[in-house]
């Protein structure tokens, strides 16, 4: 697969696996702030 | 800790510093899959929905999962015929927009294969298992622990190996470590102060115990075969730490090769992968409760993803083994600093030649920030944001006024205080109870009709469970505890969130097995993670046998 991106590596999409982390982050974030305004 | 892609990242950028090695690339594809995929995703939401369903639900006993299918079902599908129509009528240009929106491709060809795994396979399989076992005399369902995780990962392999990642999806399947880590941090909130307190500290000391012993195995090992010292630090932290993530950052400080860091990674996946199988089987013929297969999977398997897997694969209907797992995978990701600096100081003593890097520089940038996640999401729920501070497991106590009655579907309201007659029943049976405590708690439940604190709560359960009382008077007691006890709403809800992370994440990461990844395993550091793998598998499931309880 690795060839064929020309961003990330082919295990993810991210430039580095800090970038993958803080989107995690970012993620889990947003979930965590829906799940608190939205679940009664 | 995670898969990474270290020597397809070496690879990557010793090519892309060639000028003009890559031409503008368009990630979005025309074929009309996400489309017809997010068709029967939710036609089949829609047919759940519908009762169309309903033998085919029968058969499979899967009545439990039939909201979940519907709102699933909707969800993607919607997505999926969103995106896929703009797929087919818009034109793709190169840039960001093109980048991340053609991996919702991906997104939705690991779904789809998820939901016939969890939806499908897996009850078939629990059917089969049982049909089969007058025949058979066992059911190989269980004994083979063909569940949704070992299932869809075994899906993924056989995807990327078999039949290949089709070339639509592929930009889409690197996403499923992104949702692993997800789950991971996701998971610091359901957490209890309580729990954390107990399980930290046992993790603390196995993982302590297991970590450093493992790195000096390894690194005592390397010496007697007489590998280099580069190898030796990288294998060291791989297999002693977490995996991949370890061997990463510990490969400054040693100055080990490109080739070297392969040769680990290979080992740490290959030995992980067959961990991940066997280690739930072996826990069931155990007999092993969540909280001793968590802490032998979370101390015995080298590699994060893998440890979600066998945890989520022994316990598939239940995160309790996997809050157990993580706790301990967390707490040998901490210990990463303390080896970082192990590693430096003993490569030093070693190599004349080696060049001094900085420690500080080389912590802080490879120290994986989603470790920090997880513990900034497990603080900001100790705050009592999602469920009262002192939960456990996500019930809570609370015998206030407003939580002692309940609003039916009618909108008529009724009280969960005992009624007249239970509390007779008690009364009736109140001398039996001979210790002081429990007279007094229960003494209090009688008056109040309902247990006033947590403590009588606990006492109250006590009694039930020594079965000093008649059945009917367990009853009641069982039924007191009931209208105190909630569950927290919000933390049920991450439990749900969280499963289907791991379950995306670890499909995801079935396809990103190949064989060209395993077979980057060989030679001297196979033969050394073999011993050590083993001797750190068996060591600590001898270790958790003998010292850790099934209660906490």
């Amino acid at each position: 697969m690795k060839e064929k991106f020309d961003r990330g590596t082919a295990l993810t999409i991210f430039k580095n696996d800090r970038a993958e982390d803080f989107t995690a982050l970012l993620v889990s974030l947003a979930i965590a702030f829906l799940v608190y305004v939205f679940v009664k | 800790m995670y898969p990474g892609g270290v020597t397809s990242r070496i690879m990557t950028r010793s090519t892309a510093n060639q000028p003009g090695r890559f031409t503008a690339m368009i990630y979005t594809k025309k074929p009309p899959w996400t489309l017809i995929m997010g068709v029967i995703m939710a036609g089949y939401g829609y047919m759940v929905s519908t009762g169309a369903m309903e033998p085919l639900i029968k058969f499979l006993g899967t009545a439990k999962l039939t909201g979940e299918m519907s709102q699933l079902g909707y969800i993607f599908g919607g997505i999926a015929i969103v995106v896929g129509l703009w797929q087919l009528l818009a034109t793709p240009k190169q840039g960001q927009a093109d980048y991340y929106l053609s991996t919702i491709a991906g997104v939705i060809f690991i779904m789809l294969i998820a939901f016939v795994v969890k939806w499908g396979l897996d009850p078939l399989m629990a059917v089969w298992g049982k049909a089969a076992r007058p025949s058979l005399g066992f059911d190989f369902a269980s004994m083979l622990n063909l569940n949704y995780v070992v299932m869809g990962i075994i899906a993924g392999i056989i995807v990327v190996n078999v039949f290949k990642v089709p070339e639509w999806a592929q930009n889409g399947v690197r996403l499923s470590r992104l949702g692993l880590k997800t789950g991971v941090i996701l998971l610091g909130a359901l957490y209890s102060l309580a729990e954390l307190q107990q399980l930290g500290k046992l993790s603390v000391v196995l993982i302590g115990f297991f970590v450093l012993g493992s790195v000096w195995l390894v690194l005592w090992m390397g010496a007697r075969r007489k590998i280099p010292n580069s190898m030796g630090g990288v294998l060291a932290a791989g297999l002693g730490v977490c995996g991949v993530s370890a061997s990463v950052a510990s490969a400054p400080v040693v100055q080990a090769k490109s080739s070297e860091i392969a040769y680990t990674i290979g080992t740490i996946l290959l030995w992980g992968i067959l961990m991940m199988f066997i280690f739930p089987i072996v826990g069931k013929a155990m007999g092993m409760g969540p909280i001793q297969f968590g802490a032998w999977a979370g101390t015995g398997i080298l590699n994060s993803a893998q440890v979600a897997g066998a945890a989520l694969a022994f316990q598939p209907d239940g995160i309790e083994t996997l809050k157990v797992a993580e706790i301990f995978n967390i707490t040998r990701v901490l210990f990463l600093p303390i080896i970082v600096l192990w590693l430096a100081t003993w490569y030093v003593k070693r190599e004349t030649t080696a060049a001094k890097v900085s420690l500080g520089q080389v912590i802080i940038g490879k120290f994986p920030v989603f470790v920090l996640g997880f513990i900034l999401m497990f603080a900001l729920s100790s705050t009592g944001v999602f469920a009262p501070a002192q939960h456990y497991q996500g019930k809570f106590f609370d015998n206030s006024e407003a939580k002692m009655t309940k609003t039916g579907k009618d909108g008529k309201v009724t009280s969960k205080l005992l009624k007249d007659e239970e509390v007779a029943t008690l009364q009736a049976e109140a001398e039996k109870v001979q210790r002081e405590d429990q007279k007094a708690a229960l003494a209090r439940l009688i008056e109040n009709k309902k247990a006033m604190s947590i403590d009588d709560d606990t006492t109250l359960r006590g009694l039930a469970n020594a079965k000093v009382l008649s059945k009917e008077g367990n009853e009641v007691l069982k039924k007191a505890h009931g209208a105190v006890y909630h569950t927290a709403a919000k933390i049920a809800m991450f439990r749900d969130l969280i499963a289907w992370f791991f379950t995306f994440g670890l499909v995801g990461l079935g396809m990103q097995i190949t064989m060209a990844s395993i077979k980057q395993a060989g030679g001297q550091p196979l033969v050394i993670g073999t011993v050590v793998g083993t001797v750190k598998a068996v060591g600590s499931l001898i270790v958790v046998l003998l010292f850790v309880s099934e209660t906490i």
